[in-house]
């Protein structure tokens, strides 16, 4: 019991190293720092795929740890791409405009350019006046104050509602699928002040900075490096020890925890809370790689997928929804983007731009048929196999788990 | 002397043909109005053929209109004709042929567009009494198209002799609708007013709106004998620079200097970087752009700003007002209590139409998710393909009517088909996936959603990406109309019908039926349901095929209403699981309830903002969630033993 915090988890330091490596591997054969042995485009998928492991991790603490079925967080994760989007979207706005406006006789006054940026970022959804929800665009602290406040606040809030009416199981994870449908469906509104379907474009141009892409493209995969290396600390520390252990119980049975004296409202919220705000996060750092947003992002089809990843790559153990989401994003992709082979069966053709979800959706039936603990399960082959459960003194950890190394 | 010939000549030549009682004649006094007719002269012409009586007037006219008549262009008289050249000449008030001619002398006569009008108009009075019923009701629609004043006299008249009683009742409101607008007393037009003032009809609103018309002004006093409609005092909503504006804008005070103004007095008078001694440089704050223009206006370079207290001490000196267009005040008045109360009865009215509409939403949230408060209600499985067997019914619905070209017969075979593939489909996957779950109820979501984008990937192949139609048979066609506020189309009622028949079967099923019973004690005991001879697999697979056979229905109704697409399960999968919870689960009452709840919620709040359903959607769903806080077991909650844990 009272070894370190990283004795008793040496996947931890396993995984940093795998991180760092990946990293120094991409760096190496990048265009702007490398070799040029891999496209920029390529490089922005990895780090894109860096920040959806951040979220997939945020997600298997709240579901695979605590038991909670959010499927709402890929709405924080949303929240946290607009937060800087617009932040993004109204200083670059704001250096172009100041540019054209310079060739006229006499400086703009604050309120010219002001109206001059409004009618350029909400001409398209037929507005020029700029909505509330922009007062702090202008800042970047503050809307950087906004990635992690915002989903928090909401979480917070949401959170509160229902784990205080004890809606758990299936009710809160359909009540969390509403909470994401309404988000996104009053993102569709043109007159929710976020420019409607069109969303935020242009999000690859970081104002201020002259770099190529190739430059900004490996920066933004360090930062997601980064990120991701710090969640999974901060998370594995979340859920070892004493207090990882209360959450755990909750997931297995919440009653006996609250008769044991535990407040599991506030366990939960703080669970929630937090891996919201790391969604936030990742969201944050993922837009601006993928250059645009818009409230179709965050339907609620999305934090189902995640919640695929995270059961495909494992639950309840934080490198496994790692793996879930580097293979099913990459494969994705793979498949999707038609450079998978057609497989000619005589009497017909398997196009896998047409097939992978079908492939997708079976196989995740399968793995929740057939190996519950995902791919991370394959793990526990190669590690010492332990038939009863390890014990209170042990942090309870339950055989199918597996202890963490 | 040369007019006093004319004019003996004319009235000679009229009293000859009122004597005559000849059409060509009558034509003849007017050649040239009618060889060469302008809409300003045309009217004589008009009102003399119409005088005269005579019967093949009509006629002439109807031809007149068409460009049917032509001129000999040496003899100036006027005749039909027919053929090519040489084209047989026929006789305007006879109709048989008097000979020929060769096409060079013939000349078509052409009336424009505007003399057209005049020639119909003329045409509506005869039109109007016209024994063709198609003609009679085309005038009245003409004239309610486009009244005038000149169309009440023989309207009036035509009423008496009307034949058809619809056609009848349809005048005599027309009728009222002229007297209303363009009767010359102000006591027949008030009468008519307040006798339309029941009538919630879209045409004697728009009727009532035209007689409102107001322009706005502004003097140094009220205009003697103007209808006022309303003094505009100046206040938060006119503020003093609108006004004054207004001023400027009428010629009664000195303009304002504009942003604009000043913009390009600033930018032409920019000297060595400077304008009146303050740099350009500074021109970015506001304060230092109006210093540099005052400077101008000291050097006389500019036109001087107005200041605030003689702006106000303007606009204190004149009187702002809107003025009706109809100068009788009698008249407006009465109109303008009318257009009061029908709103009042057209609100109502609404309220009406928003139930209808909110009914049959409900209707379709209810058969969207009755199928899933079986499932997931009785059950406690999470069916996220629930949408897909909604979807697969519609689909089998639409192949259907690929084998069935007869819409009512395929529609009728559709039903039970949908139910017996969805049900199969159900079935199956109850066996191979869900059986293995029970225990594990998240899981049952995520292998179902599994299946679900398989299911709709597997859709899309098949049938491509584009909406198919599901047509309904004719007879479902077209609404029932109550009337021009209140209506609902024969679909959703069929909906309506559907759902209440649903809502029978499943309580027949579960309350009176062998299943219905081993349904509710293994839904309540699976273990002492089983120990009583009951077999808990074989009642949960029935029950899930029960479900799903169900939602195979509702996609052929929802697909009849709305399009056949491959991601139309998706649509409704959330809303469903949210009638499902707020209604209570494990209660069809509750799916009713909850359907119903969320029916007219959304309809209410699009009611306040008709124009933006996201945003109706978006709030019912906040609400939804804020009202399971305050009942998380839904509006009709299961109580003692049947809650289980």
């Amino acid at each position: 019991m009272t070894k370190s915090f990283l004795a008793t988890n040496r996947s931890v330091l396993v995984f940093l190293l795998v991180l760092s490596l990946f990293t120094l591997a991409v760096t190496v054969m990048a265009e702007a720092t490398g070799y040029g042995l891999i496209s920029t485009s390529f490089v922005k998928t990895l780090g894109k795929t860096l920040c959806l492991c951040l979220i997939a991790i945020a997600m298997d603490v709240v579901w695979g740890y605590c038991g909670i079925l959010s499927l709402g967080h890929f709405a924080f994760f949303g929240i946290g791409g607009y937060a800087i989007g617009m932040w993004l979207m109204y200083a670059r706005t704001e250096e172009i405009v100041a540019g054209s406006l310079a060739n006229q006789p006499l400086p703009a006054t604050a309120q010219e350019l002001s109206d001059a940026i409004g009618t350029q970022i909400f001409g398209v959804v037929g507005s020029s006046d700029f909505p509330l929800i922009w007062s702090f665009a202008h800042s970047l602290p503050l809307q950087l104050l906004a990635i992690l406040i915002v989903p928090g606040l909401l979480a917070l809030v949401f959170g509160w509602l229902a784990f205080r009416s004890r809606v758990t199981g299936v009710y809160l994870s359909i009540l969390t699928q509403a909470m994401t449908l309404a988000l996104s469906l009053y993102l569709f509104q043109n007159d929710s002040g976020l420019r409607g379907n069109n969303g935020l474009s242009g999000l690859q141009n970081i104002p201020g900075v002259s770099a190529s892409q190739d430059d900004v493209s490996i920066w933004f995969f360090w930062a997601s490096a980064v990120a991701l290396g710090l969640g999974y600390v901060l998370f594995a520390f979340v859920t070892s020890g004493k207090m990882g252990s209360v959450i755990r119980a909750i997931r297995d049975d919440e009653a006996r925890v609250r008769f044991l004296g535990y407040h599991v409202e506030s366990y939960k919220l703080f669970v929630f809370t937090i891996t919201a705000m790391v969604a936030g996060i990742a969201g944050a750092l993922y837009y601006p790689q993928a250059g645009i947003i818009n409230p179709a992002e965050i339907a609620p089809i999305a934090s189902i997928y995640l919640a695929v990843w995270v059961a495909i790559g494992g639950r309840g153990r934080l490198y496994g929804a790692v793996i879930g989401a580097t293979l099913v994003s990459l494969l994705s992709s793979w498949f999707t983007g038609g450079s998978a082979p057609a497989i000619n069966l005589g009497f017909y053709k398997i196009v896998w731009t047409d097939w992978w979800l079908v492939l997708l959706g079976l196989s995740f039936v399968a793995v929740t048929l057939f190996f519950p603990q995902g791919i991370g399960g394959l793990f526990d082959f190669v590690a010492v196999k332990r038939n009863s459960d390890y014990g209170p003194s042990e942090g309870a950890w339950r055989a199918e788990e597996g202890k963490p190394e | 002397m040369l007019r006093a010939v004319v004019m003996a000549v004319s009235i000679f030549f009229l009293a000859a043909a009122a004597a005559a009682q000849d059409l060509q004649s009558v034509l003849q006094t007017y050649s040239d109005d009618i060889a060469k007719p302008s809409r300003r002269t045309v009217g004589d012409a008009i009102t003399a053929l119409i005088d005269s009586d005579l019967p093949e007037v009509p006629a002439f006219l109807q031809a007149w209109q068409e460009k049917n008549v032509w001129q000999n262009v040496d003899t100036g008289l006027f005749y039909y004709v027919e053929g090519s050249d040489p084209v047989t000449l026929i006789d305007l008030s006879t109709g048989v042929a008097v000979g020929t001619a060769p096409k060079a002398v013939m000349s078509q006569i052409k009336p424009n567009a505007g003399v057209r009008g005049v020639i119909g108009s003329a045409l509506v009075q005869y039109q109007l009494l016209d024994p063709d019923y198609n003609r009679r009701a085309a005038a009245l629609d003409a004239i309610s198209r486009d009244g005038s004043a000149e169309q009440l006299a023989p309207l009036a008249a035509s009423i008496a002799d009307e034949p058809d009683a619809g056609l009848q009742a349809r005048k005599e409101r027309l009728l009222m609708m002229l007297t209303a607008r363009f009767a010359p007393s102000s006591e027949d037009r008030v009468a008519a007013i307040e006798a339309l003032s029941s009538d919630v009809s879209v045409d004697v609103r728009a009727g009532m709106n035209q007689t409102l018309t107001s322009i706005t002004g502004v003097a140094a006093t009220l205009p003697e004998g103007a209808n006022i409609a309303a003094i505009r005092e100046v206040g938060p909503d006119f503020d003093v620079n609108t006004a004054y504006a207004e001023l400027a804008s009428a010629g009664l005070a000195q303009p304002t200097v504009t942003e604009d103004d000043l913009k390009s007095a600033l930018v032409a008078n920019i000297v060595d970087g400077q304008i009146a001694g303050v740099p350009v440089a500074t021109m970015s704050d506001p304060d230092e752009r109006i210093r540099a223009y005052q400077g101008l206006v000291d050097a006389g370079l500019a036109a001087p700003f107005v200041p605030m207290a003689d702006r106000e001490a303007a606009v204190a000196a004149h009187v702002f007002y809107t003025q009706y267009d109809e100068a009788d005040q009698a008249v407006t008045d009465a109109a303008a209590a009318a257009i009061k109360q029908i709103e009042l009865k057209v609100g109502a009215m609404q309220t009406a139409d928003l139930a209808l509409d909110a009914i049959s939403l409900a209707s379709i949230y209810f058969l969207a998710a009755i199928g899933l408060a079986v499932t997931f209600g009785v059950m406690g499985v999470i069916n996220m393909a629930h949408g897909e067997f909604i979807m697969m019914g519609a689909y089998t619905g639409y192949v259907i009517q690929q084998v069935i070209p007869d819409y009512t017969v395929s529609i009728i075979v559709a039903l039970p088909v949908a139910f017996i593939v969805t049900f199969a489909a159900g079935v199956a996957m109850e066996r191979l996936v869900i059986r293995h779950l029970y225990k594990r109820p998240l899981e049952t979501l995520l292998a179902t959603f599994g299946i679900s984008i398989a299911l709709q990937q597997i859709a899309k192949n098949i049938f491509g990406t584009q909406a198919r139609p599901l047509t309904s048979p004719s007879w479902l066609d077209g609404a029932l109309v109550f009337n021009d506020v209140v209506a609902i189309s024969y679909i959703r009622i069929a909906i309506f019908v559907l759902a209440v028949m649903f809502l029978c079967l499943i309580l027949f099923i579960l309350k009176k039926t062998r299943l219905g019973l081993e349904v509710r004690a293994v839904t309540q005991n699976p273990g002492m349901a089983a120990s009583m001879g009951i077999n808990p697999d074989r009642i949960n697979m029935l029950t899930f095929g029960l479900g799903s056979g169900i939602a195979g229905i509702a996609g052929v109704a929802i697909g009849l209403y709305a399009k056949v697409t491959s991601e139309m399960g998706a649509d409704y999968i959330v809303q469903s699981f949210m009638t499902v919870v707020v209604g209570g689960v494990g209660n069809v009452w509750g799916t009713l309830a909850g359907a119903s709840l969320i029916g007219f919620l959304q309809k209410g709040i699009e009611f306040f903002n008709p124009s933006n359903t996201l945003a109706a959607q978006t709030y019912m769903i906040l609400f939804i969630i804020i009202f399971i806080q305050f009942r998380p077991k839904g509006i009709v909650a299961l109580k003692g033993r049947a809650a289980g844990n």
